[in-house]
């Protein structure tokens, strides 16, 4: 399990006066980790060991973690697998409309240094460049009381409130950006504000912005409304607009 | 009734539905648990689910329309709970009536409707187009049936109808009396929880959860909550049409989760319909049904 390291840095405007702050603290934190939406992106062969852990042999819901659809609705982004460069585009993407405070679970030995896929040059080797993991499992593939064994490891750390790649991800966004630009080119651009949302929630750090955000800003193209097609007896019609 | 017991009972009848509103939910996912032969959540899973969903960091709007959209929601039903008599508390149900309920119990698929609307998210479009039109479809049977019960006591004062039911005994209970109309009430309670096989408008396989797909952090936990007052509006309504309300908190509680339980249990049997066989379905036998029943209270 691989430890992050993240700048500490003295909270600004964050004194509480008020005596029962830390018992609701403990409230939401005790909550938080008994809670978890869970988003499987199913990558990779790891996802095949998911349905026992969900089902009636281990039950992941008695520890409060039940799957979700959408991302927006998600805690947890569990990447089961070997990320190929195409897919790690749709797993950013997604991860960055999740509502924080969100966990990135990598599973599968591939998602630590690339496995067995090592050479290939189609795959993203360390996941942990791209995005904050919080948590490693490790195994080719783990079985389903490993992946039980990580969740209850996330579980305590986010009741200790150690599992904070989220913040990480607001703070050093440039780093990130910067391997993504690597990997994708240097027009990599996503629906997300990001820098906007780290200021907005006033979680921007030194890192947040620099010369990979500099070189997003000059890059980027500004979102075009997306037209729409439905198919009506074998014709393609187009159907109006969707905004935003 | 002076002005202070009436303040305290429009805050304490919300309040009661809330929290016998999680145990259902509770409820239900154990009953699913058990038919798939899991252990189930924890005891306290809805709450903590809902404390975690206000607990969110950041927000995504989608503009102002989506957030009235889940006050409507929420408001919609916190308003149905005033006029639902519970025992001890009648609120204003005297003074509302049933056709005042069946209006309130419209306005949270309206306001989700506007407020999903805005979210610009096809699959939420089509959810709400679901809803909607599932609710035009076991709107029928309900209407028949509220009309049928009405009709048989005379009156559309809920209070009256529960204390009519009590005085007779159990043989004067609706669901004697008018078995018919039970039967098709029991069909418009699958289709207004959105149950299996009628669960169009959710589908997580198909349209990713419908009108709530754009949902996060607090939306998501409005909706939860509206989840928690929708299981206890629709088993309380049932139980003073059909099974004499509640003479005391024990009994009414027995019977509004045992009425709640019917629809989860049933669930689990069916796949999931299409929207026009749904249609189909809901039209042709609880109204059937629900027509007949009322050519024999009319008769
Ligand atoms: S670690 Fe093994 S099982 Fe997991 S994705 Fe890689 S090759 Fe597949």
């Amino acid at each position: 399990m691989k430890e992050i390291d993240i700048p500490i840095e003295a909270s600004v405007g964050q004194s509480r006066t008020n005596p029962l702050a830390r018992v609701f603290d403990e409230l939401v934190r005790f909550c938080r980790s008994r809670s978890m939406f869970m988003l499987h992106y199913c990558t990779g062969c790891g996802a095949i060991e998911l349905p026992p852990a969900m089902t009636s042999r281990f039950d992941m819901e008695r520890l409060g973690i039940q799957p979700m659809v959408t991302p927006r609705q998600a805690d947890i982004l569990l990447i089961t697998g070997y990320v190929s460069i195409k897919t790690l585009k749709r797993v950013i993407l997604t991860y960055e409309q999740m509502g924080s405070p969100k966990y990135v679970i990598g599973i599968c030995s591939c998602t630590v240094n690339g496995g067995m896929y090592w050479q290939s040059y189609a795959t993203a080797k360390q996941l942990d460049q791209y995005l904050p993991v919080d948590l490693y499992i490790a195994g080719c593939m783990p079985r389903p009381e490993a992946v039980l064994e990580g969740m209850r490891k996330l579980m305590d750390r986010i009741r200790s409130d150690e599992a904070d790649g989220w913040k990480d991800y607001y703070r050093r966004y440039d780093w990130y950006l910067g391997n993504q630009q690597h990997l994708f080119g240097d027009d990599w651009q996503t629906p997300a504000d990001v820098i906007g949302e780290a200021s907005h929630y006033d979680l921007a750090g030194p890192g947040t912005e620099g010369e990979h955000t500099r070189l997003l800003q000059q890059c980027q193209k500004p979102l075009e409304p997306q037209q729409t097609f439905f198919q009506i007896g074998g014709s393609l019609e187009k159907k109006g607009e969707f905004h935003e | 009734m002076s002005i202070q017991t009436l303040l305290m009972e429009l805050v304490l009848m919300p309040l009661v539905a809330f929290v016998v509103g999680l145990f259902m939910v509770l409820m239900l996912r154990r009953i699913g648990a058990k038919l798939q032969r899991r252990v189930g959540p924890p005891m306290m899973q809805p709450l903590y689910d809902i404390v975690k969903l206000y607990s969110k960091k950041t927000q995504i709007s989608h503009g102002w329309m989506h957030d009235i959209g889940i006050i409507m929601a929420v408001g919609g039903y916190v308003a149905a709970e005033t006029l639902l008599p519970v025992p001890g508390m009648d609120g204003i149900a005297d003074k509302g009536g049933l056709v005042t309920l069946v209006y309130m119990m419209m306005v949270p698929s309206l306001g989700l409707a506007l407020g999903v609307g805005q979210c610009a998210n096809p699959n939420g479009s089509i959810g709400i187009a679901r809803a909607l039109t599932s609710m035009l479809a076991y709107d029928v049977p309900f209407v028949i049936v509220v009309f049928g019960v009405a009709w048989y006591f005379g009156t559309t004062n809920l209070v009256d109808i529960i204390a009519i039911q009590q005085a007779g005994g159990v043989a004067g209970w609706g669901a004697i009396t008018m078995p018919l109309l039970a039967i098709a009430g029991l069909f418009a309670l699958q289709g207004m929880l959105g149950k299996q096989p009628f669960e169009i408008y959710i589908a997580p396989a198909e349209i990713a959860t419908g009108p709530m797909v754009e949902m996060s952090g607090k939306y998501l936990g409005g909706l939860f909550v509206m989840q928690c007052f929708q299981l206890y509006t629709a088993g309380v309504l049932y139980v003073s049409l059909f099974l004499g309300g509640g003479e005391n908190w024990l009994f009414f509680l027995i019977k509004v989760f045992a009425v709640v339980a019917i629809p989860m249990t049933v669930a689990f049997l069916f796949p999931r319909y299409k929207t026009e066989q749904m249609i189909r379905l809901m039209w042709k036998w609880p109204v059937m049904i629900g027509l007949l029943g009322l050519a024999f209270v009319m008769h």
